[in-house]
């Protein structure tokens, strides 16, 4: 039974005791609850504010505009989801921030897409707030809701947006709306680009930028600033500090496309046992330590996609690429999809592909010469640091299924995909057992009524 | 349910009659306040202001637009002649506004004459009606047959 916290660049168990996580005393305060006090309060600053500057603003505000008085406003999304996977060694999932999946943990899984999203939108003329938590599984199998996205929002002009607070990142095409699968024509987005972003969301501030050029294309560029901590699982943490990036989108007609480009510097205690024992073998030790442990590193990903949906039809393409010195790894992602509409049924295809440059594997620490006690310590510790690096995903992925547009706020969905990691990389998939052979195509099923209130 | 049960079967016997008749359906004309100086707007460009992408009419003054009530034929017929987006595909675009706090939807008012009042009164706002509720309080600045 693979451990819960056994996810994000887990071990296959057979190192599971040397790269288990230690466990500190204390219960820090959950972030969802942290984040979501820190939501109410700009929220009822916001409307406290108004008390104030109502008067100002009613005159601001134009007449079509819902004026001063604040509008509140609550909506919802959620898929119910199962998946199989033909796995009986590792576990299909649809992020790397998953306790379990569909595989070797379950038969059917309903935890790869399952989900409940709900959100609060208040605004008030020119300022705005929005609250949305959701519910999903996390890394410790429960589903206790995470604040996704708080933040208020001011709007200077009609084209000019300033938010702070929490935002999901606007990378790829969709990654700040990847958790809304009714707004995708697949069962979820590829895990290949989509399950193993380092970085997902921010605390900070943004401002988006409207604005128009010859043709009648329509442009945002957005620029954002900010950090994040998340808590993956008992103490483990994910860090990032100094994220900054750009996001460029342009809309004409039936086209769409989005660049981006983030850097950060990212913490976390992911085999941190393996690199503070690996230092205590002196200066080559050290180097492997600080070569792949995630201490202040720097991330940088960039991102490039096109969709092109003249309302029949529809294909779409992205490209990006992720860089880290670091267990973490270099990888360049891609994938392209398509589908047709026949009135409410949207047969759709695609491929997705992700693969590592540089290190997969690390001789690690030099054995000759070790005393045999040493040498057994240094052999189990370069497995472990092996067992990390084989988490950085090599993957390709076909797909193929059916979109059933139930109603203008359901879709019923169907998916089969051919999953298949190689050059000794476990992929995407967690929970590996120590029978796992990358190179091992894996079939999964996939079931989903996504919706939206 | 029972009322989205009747939309369904509303818009599917609007495509079906579509379908065999070419086009049953009225003419639409997307309209402003006659106060509004604007010129003749491209279908472009009212798409993308019902889109939410663009919050400015080309003049630059602010602009906001109204929506029928979602099922009606006229909101059907307008969206299908714009941006040959199906109402699932525009939730699923306003889905996509909405939980990413990029925008909120038009807002929808009962009928042509509803539009065409709160239009003839407000000069930043925009709307479509059928082209028998026209009259002089607004001006139309795009046909759609």
């Amino acid at each position: 039974m693979p451990h819960p916290g056994a996810s994000l660049i887990q071990a296959p168990s057979r190192n599971r005791i040397m790269t288990y996580p230690f466990t500190l005393p204390g219960n820090p305060v959950p972030t969802a609850l942290r984040g979501s006090v820190f939501a109410y309060g700009l929220l009822v600053a916001a409307a406290a504010g108004v008390g104030f500057t109502g008067d100002a603003l009613a005159a601001d505000a134009h007449a079509g505009n819902p004026a001063a008085r604040p509008v509140w406003k609550f909506s919802g999304f959620g898929t119910l989801g199962a998946v199989r996977a033909s796995s009986r060694d590792a576990d299909f999932t649809s992020t790397v921030l998953r306790a379990n999946g569909a595989g070797r943990s379950e038969r059917w899984s309903p935890d790869v897409d399952s989900r409940l999203g709900a959100q609060l939108d208040l605004s008030m003329g020119r300022w705005s707030g929005v609250l949305q938590v959701v519910s999903e599984q996390n890394m410790e199998g429960s589903y206790r809701p995470r604040v996704e996205w708080a933040n208020i929002k001011y709007q200077a002009t009609p084209d000019l947006a300033l938010r702070l607070g929490r935002i999901a990142l606007p990378v790829f095409l969709a990654a700040d709306s990847r958790k809304v699968a009714y707004t995708m024509p697949w069962v979820r987005p590829p895990v290949e680009v989509y399950g193993g972003l380092p970085i997902s969301n921010s605390d900070g501030i943004d401002a988006t930028w409207r604005w128009r050029s010859a043709g009648d294309t329509h442009h945002a560029t957005q620029v954002f600033y900010g950090r994040t901590d998340t808590r993956l699982f008992e103490d483990r943490r994910l860090q990032a500090h100094g994220i900054a990036g750009l996001s460029h989108s342009i809309e004409h007609g039936p086209l769409s496309a989005r660049v981006s480009a983030l850097t950060g510097r990212l913490d976390t205690g992911i085999g941190v046992e393996v690199f503070s024992a690996m230092r205590g073998f002196g200066p080559q030790g050290v180097a492997l330590a600080d070569r792949y442990a995630i201490e202040d590193k720097r991330v940088s990903m960039v991102s490039a996609g096109v969709s092109y949906d003249p309302g029949q039809w529809f294909v779409s393409a992205e490209a990006g690429r992720t860089h880290t010195h670091s267990l973490l790894g270099q990888t360049s992602t891609m994938y392209i999809g398509g589908g047709y509409r026949f009135a409410s049924l949207t047969p759709y295809a695609g491929f997705a592909k992700i693969r590592a440059h540089g290190a997969t594997s690390d001789p690690g620490l030099p054995l000759a010469g070790l005393p045999p006690r040493a040498r057994a310590v240094a052999s189990a510790l370069n497995a472990g640091l092996n067992a990390y690096l084989a988490t950085i995903p090599i993957q390709t992925t076909f797909s193929t299924g059916l979109r059933w547009d139930l109603a203008t706020d359901a879709a019923l969905k169907v998916q089969y995909d051919r999953v298949r990691p190689t050059d000794g990389s476990r992929g995407t998939l967690i929970n590996t057992s120590s029978g796992f052979r990358s190179g091992q195509t894996v079939h999964v099923a996939s079931v989903a009524l996504d919706f939206v209130f | 349910m029972v009322t989205r049960i009747r939309h369904l079967v509303a818009a599917a016997t609007l495509m079906l009659a579509q379908t065999a008749s070419g086009n049953a359906s009225a003419e639409l004309v997307v309209i402003v306040s006659a106060r509004n100086p604007l010129p003749a707007l491209s279908g472009d460009q009212v798409a993308a202001i019902f889109l939410g992408q663009a919050g400015r009419f080309p003049d630059g003054a602010e602009v906001v637009a109204l929506d029928q009530r979602l099922g009606s034929q006229e909101r059907n017929h307008f969206y299908t002649q714009l941006t040959g987006k199906s109402p699932a595909l525009l939730k699923a675009h306003w889905s996509k506004m909405v939980f990413t706090g990029r925008g909120q939807p038009p807002r929808e008012l009962a009928d042509s004459i509803t539009v065409r009042r709160m239009v003839a009164d407000n000069p930043s706002m925009i709307g479509y009606i059928d082209r028998s509720a026209l009259d002089p309080s607004v001006r139309p600045v795009l046909v759609l047959r």
